[in-house]
């Protein structure tokens, strides 16, 4: 059983999603491709692709200073 | 006799040993000069037993003699180098002044020039900058640590391409100076800091340009052997494209500058989101592609179909005039026409009987009859 912590929050990276895509791009030239099969296929890839772009416009870097002071030993 | 005395009493109660003396001299010393920082230009330098390092350091009118254990010395001096040494004034047991040096750094571009020369050769045949030992850029990159001035226009460079071309990336930045001569041992701390207490992927040091005495710090021994040593990869982006210094030779990657480092640490998003565009469209080709290919299938198939039909069609027809050619060369109007004769009635001698031509009709009697031998 999912337990509460676990329910919906396994949010991907961009990495993880680029690999997503990827793999969804192989189907497309694998021999499991079928034209039944390929629309559907289509229309969550380009959802992925969609996802991908926002994130890569929206995510931002965290650059932090660290304390020590290394004047010092 | 009275004077005599009361000096004598004045100089009983200022009495110090000699050892004292020398004690006093260097504590004065200690206090009004300590880590004093002297240019010179190095004279009569030798290295006792390996251990020792003795050597003058001159101006035009003056000299100083200076001491330091070898392990010390982190940058190749000779005759006639001019550098900069912090020290301590030491006026030593014998009574001879010198000047113990903590730190020396080469000044002037020729000197730097030479100092960097002399290292590079003794560290090349160390291996210290084998290309084999060099370790590539780590893939999915989201931890950096970055070993910087964080007031360096440099830094602000870095910081200003890498939030441009990427994001979601975690960097640690460790404020250290990165010229003067306690640069390299800050940068050394910092560079030990990410090795054993940091969890970062690759650390990058990065300097804007200066002059060669700015970006000689790059050029320490001790630095470039940490960097060497280093268990996390590193990758330098010091002063611009022609400034080569030790610390990018011994570090795993070496980026022309501050921003070449940030352009070779992340991929362009901007690039990323054309590609991610492309692959789709090129899947929307895919799909045309295969119902064009389908479709081509479909068009063949009825073709050959067509074609059989008609085929089969032509093959009955043809078998069929082969058989109306059979049947109509067996016509007896077709046997007249090619000159013979029917005969009816009973062959006998003094009979009539019925000749038929292609084109006659006979009576006739017969005159003989006689069998065929």
């Amino acid at each position: 059983m999912q337990s509460k912590g676990e329910k919906m929050t396994t949010k991907k990276s961009i990495s993880e999603k680029m690999k997503d895509l990827e793999a969804a791009t192989e189907w497309f030239y694998s021999d499991d491709f079928t034209l039944e099969k390929a629309t559907e296929k289509y229309k969550s890839t380009m959802k992925l692709a969609e996802e991908i772009e926002k994130d890569l416009n929206e995510l931002k870097n965290e650059i932090s200073v660290i304390e020590k002071d290394f004047t010092k030993e | 006799m009275q004077r005599v005395n009361h000096l004598g009493d004045r100089m009983e109660e200022q009495k110090i040993t000699v050892s004292q003396f020398i004690e006093s001299v260097n504590s004065l010393l200690d206090c009004g000069l300590q880590d004093v920082l002297i240019e010179g230009e190095v004279a009569s330098f030798k290295v006792n037993q390996g251990k020792w390092v003795f050597f003058d350091l001159k101006d035009e009118e003056s000299s100083v003699g200076c001491f330091l254990p070898v392990f010390q010395l982190r940058a190749p001096i000779e005759d006639g180098m001019k550098i900069v040494v912090r020290g301590l004034p030491k006026l030593t047991k014998w009574g001879k002044f010198s000047l113990t040096v903590k730190q020396i750094m080469p000044v002037g571009e020729g000197s730097i020039k030479k100092s960097y020369e002399l290292l590079k050769k003794k560290l090349t045949a160390e291996g210290l900058f084998d290309p084999l030992k060099k370790r590539p850029i780590p893939a999915d990159l989201t931890k950096i640590g970055v070993i910087s001035s964080t007031q360096a226009a440099g830094y602000a460079d870095f910081c200003k391409i890498i939030n441009a071309r990427w994001g979601g990336l975690n960097i640690q930045t460790a404020h250290t100076q990165v010229q003067g001569m306690d640069a390299a041992d800050q940068i050394i701390r910092a560079l030990r800091y990410f090795n054993e207490k940091a969890e970062v992927q690759i650390i990058a040091i990065i300097r804007g340009g200066g002059s060669a005495d700015d970006l000689s710090v790059f050029n320490d021994e001790k630095l470039v052997r940490e960097i060497a040593a280093s268990r996390i990869p590193v990758i330098t982006g010091i002063g611009h494209e022609v400034d080569e210094s030790l610390s990018d030779l011994a570090a795993d990657i070496r980026g022309s500058t501050p921003s070449n480092v940030a352009e070779m640490l992340t991929p362009d998003r901007k690039a990323e989101i054309v590609k991610v565009r492309q692959t789709v469209q090129r899947l929307g080709g895919k799909i045309i592609q295969e119902i064009d290919l389908n479709s081509e299938k479909a068009r063949s198939m009825v073709v050959d179909i067509k074609r059989q039909v008609v085929s089969k069609i032509d093959g009955v027809i043809e078998t069929i005039r082969i058989k109306k050619q059979m049947i109509e060369s067996m016509n007896p109007e077709q046997v007249l026409r090619q000159g013979y004769a029917i005969i009816a009635g009973d062959i006998s001698e003094g009979n009539v009987v019925k000749i038929t031509t292609f084109d006659k009709e006979v009576e006739a009697e017969i005159c003989k009859v006689k069998e065929k031998k």
